[in-house]
C-alpha cells in the first residue's frame, strides 16, 4: 500500500492500523490503531497523499538520528576483505501530503515497537534506535510494512580478524527504496577492533524500486556529515 | 540666523556630526534587529537553540560594532585612541565596579567553558529549572514553576552546578516492596518485561532488578533504569504506576507497614478484670 494516492476516497489498512480520508466540506485524515484514534483536518483543493517508509527514528518521538543494529550472532571477517551481508531494519511508515510541488509529513506510525539504547558511555555516547537482526546471506523474505532489508557491505581494512556485533548509522543520508519490499544499502569500513566507519549508499536492491521521500534532509541544514565513525566498539 | 547644525561641540565635531552618528547607530540597530529576526525565522527549526542564540548575538553585536567603527572618524576618534581610552576606562570601571567586572569575567568563562547551555535543565545555588539565556553579566533561569530567576554570573561560576542533561543518559531508581509471601522472582520478571516494553528505558546500559533487602515489612526489590537525559522523568513517572498495577494484577501486593505485637499476658485477663 505504499505509493501516491488521490485524497478522495483514500483508505488503507496496515495490520492493526487503519488510515482513511473522509470528506465533509474539508478533508479529514483519520488513523485508528489499538493505541487510539488520531484525526487531522486538511485544507487543500487538489492535494495528494503519499505513503512510504521513512527513516526509523521518529517514534514515539524524535530524540535521536542514529540507528544501532545489533547482530543476533556475531560476524567474524578476515583481514583485508570485503563481504556483503543482509540485515533487517525496522520500518516506520510516513504519510505525506503533496500539493503545488511541496511535500510535508502529516503522520508517522509503525507496526514495530520502538526501543532505544546507548552507544558509548553516558558522557560522550549517543542515544540510538535499537534493533536486533539476524545476518542473512540472501535477501530474507520479510513483511515490508514491518521490516526492511539492509544490504551491508562490510570491509575489513585492518590486518586482523575482526568480530562485528553491531552497526551504528547516522540516519542522515539513509536512502530507502520500496516496491513490494523495503530496502536500503550501507557500507561499513572496519579500521580496527574498535573503530569503523559507516555510511549509506544510494542504491536499491533491484531495478525499478521507487525511492522513498526522506525526512532527514528536508528538516535540517544539509551540511551534516554523512559518515559516522563508530569509536566505542563494533 | 544661527547655524545650530554647524556649531562646534568639541574640536572639529559639530552638532551635525553628532546627529549623523546617532542616526547611523539607530539605523545600524534597526538593521541588526531585522537581520537577527530573519536569521531566527530561517534557522529556528534547523539548529540547536543555544547555537542559534550565539549566532544571533554575534551577528547583532557585529553589525553594531562595525557601524560604530565606521562612524568613529566623524566624532574625531581613531581606533588606537579609542583603545587607549578604552584601556584607561576599563581600569577606572574595574576599580569602580568590581562586582560588575567579576560578573563579566565569570560570564566570559561560562561561555567559553560551557558547563551549561541554553535549554539545559540545571540546578545552581538552590535554583532549579531551564536555562533561558546566558548574558554577559547574568544567567536567566526559568524554574519548573515558571518563575524568572536572574542569577549573577559570578554566583553561577563559583557555585557547584548540576546539569541534568549534560550527559546523554542517566539512571534512576525505585525501591519496590513486596510481601514475604509473594514470589520475588516472578515480580522481577514482571518488572523486567514492563521495562523492556518501554521504548525509552534503554536496552544498554541494562536495567538492574534485584532483591536488595529483607526489610521490616517487605522484601525490597531495587529497580535501576537508564534513560535518555531528556526523557528520564517521563519514564520514571510512567513506569512506577505500571509496575504497581501489573504486580497487583498478578497477585503480588505492596504491603503496608505492619507490626506484630505479642502481649506478655493473655488479653482474657483484661476481660476478667472488667467482670
Amino acid at each position: 500500500m505504499y505509493g501516491y494516492f488521490d485524497l478522495s476516497e483514500f483508505s488503507a489498512e496496515f495490520d492493526s492500523v487503519r488510515i482513511r480520508i473522509e470528506s465533509d466540506g474539508f478533508y479529514r485524515y483519520i488513523r485508528e490503531s489499538p493505541d487510539g484514534k488520531k484525526e487531522k483536518i486538511i485544507l487543500t483543493k487538489d492535494g495528494r497523499i503519499i505513503i512510504n517508509p521513512v527513516e526509523p527514528v521518529n517514534l514515539p518521538k524524535e530524540i535521536t538520528n542514529f540507528l544501532l543494529i545489533r547482530f543476533k550472532k556475531p560476524v567474524f571477517i578476515e583481514p583485508k576483505t570485503s563481504m556483503e551481508v543482509n540485515l533487517t531494519f525496522p520500518v516506520e511508515i510516513g504519510v505525506f501530503l503533496a500539493a503545488k510541488k511541496r511535500v510535508d509529513v502529516i503522520d508517522i506510525f509503525s507496526l514495530q515497537k520502538p526501543k532505544y539504547t546507548l552507544y558509548g558511555n553516558p558522557r560522550m555516547g549517543i542515544i540510538c534506535r535499537y534493533w536486533e537482526s539476524d545476518v542473512y546471506s540472501d535477501v530474507p523474505d520479510v513483511d515490508g510494512f514491518r521490516e526492511g532489508v539492509m544490504r551491508l557491505r562490510i570491509t575489513n581494512s585492518s590486518d586482523e580478524w575482526i568480530e562485528v556485533t553491531n552497526a551504528v548509522f547516522d540516519i542522515f543520508g539513509m536512502k530507502i527504496y520500496y516496491d513490494t519490499m523495503v530496502c536500503s544499502s550501507a557500507s561499513m569500513n572496519i579500521l580496527s577492533h574498535k573503530v569503523a566507519e559507516t555510511f549509506f549508499l544510494n542504491q536499491p536492491l533491484r531495478e525499478g524500486m521507487k525511492k522513498a521521500l526522506e525526512l532527514y534532509t528536508s528538516r535540517k541544514i544539509p551540511v551534516m556529515k554523512k559518515k559516522f565513525v563508530m569509536e566505542w566498539g563494533i | 540666523m544661527i547655524d545650530i547644525l554647524g556649531q562646534k561641540v568639541y574640536g572639529d565635531v559639530t552638532v551635525h556630526d553628532i546627529l549623523f552618528v546617532v542616526l547611523m547607530m539607530t539605523i545600524a540597530t534597526i538593521v541588526a534587529r531585522i537581520v537577527t529576526t530573519n536569521i531566527r525565522r530561517a534557522l529556528t527549526d534547523k539548529m540547536k537553540r543555544d547555537q542559534l542564540e550565539l549566532i544571533l548575538k554575534i551577528v547583532y553585536y557585529g553589525i553594531i560594532t562595525i557601524a560604530f567603527i565606521t562612524v568613529m572618524p566623524t566624532l574625531g576618534l581613531n581606533l588606537s585612541g579609542l583603545l587607549v581610552a578604552g584601556g584607561i576606562a576599563g581600569i577606572i570601571i574595574g576599580f569602580a565596579s568590581q562586582s560588575v567586572v567579576s560578573n563579566l569575567v565569570s560570564g566570559i568563562f561560562l561561555i567559553s567553558e560551557k558547563p551549561i547551555k541554553i535549554g539545559d535543565q540545571i540546578s545552581v545555588d538552590g535554583v532549579a529549572g531551564y536555562v533561558e539565556d546566558i548574558h554577559i553579566l547574568s544567567t536567566v533561569v526559568r524554574t519548573y514553576d515558571g518563575l524568572y530567576v536572574r542569577i549573577p554570573n559570578e554566583k553561577v561560576f563559583t557555585s557547584s552546578i548540576t546539569n541534568y542533561v549534560a550527559n546523554v543518559a542517566r539512571r534512576f531508581e525505585y525501591v519496590v516492596g513486596i510481601r514475604y509471601s509473594d514470589d520475588a522472582e516472578k515480580a522481577i520478571q514482571i518488572i523486567n518485561r514492563l521495562i523492556d516494553e518501554h521504548p525509552f528505558a534503554l536496552k544498554n546500559p541494562e536495567p538492574q532488578i534485584f532483591v536488595n533487602e529483607l526489610g521490616d515489612n517487605a522484601v525490597n526489590i531495587v529497580v535501576r533504569i537508564w534513560g535518555p537525559s531528556t526523557e528520564w522523568y517521563s519514564i520514571k513517572t510512567e513506569l512506577l504506576w505500571k509496575i504497581k498495577k501489573e504486580l497487583e494484577e498478578n497477585g503480588i501486593e505492596i504491603p503496608f507497614p505492619q507490626r506484630t505485637v505479642w502481649f506478655a499476658n493473655d488479653l482474657k485477663l483484661k476481660n476478667n478484670e472488667k467482670d
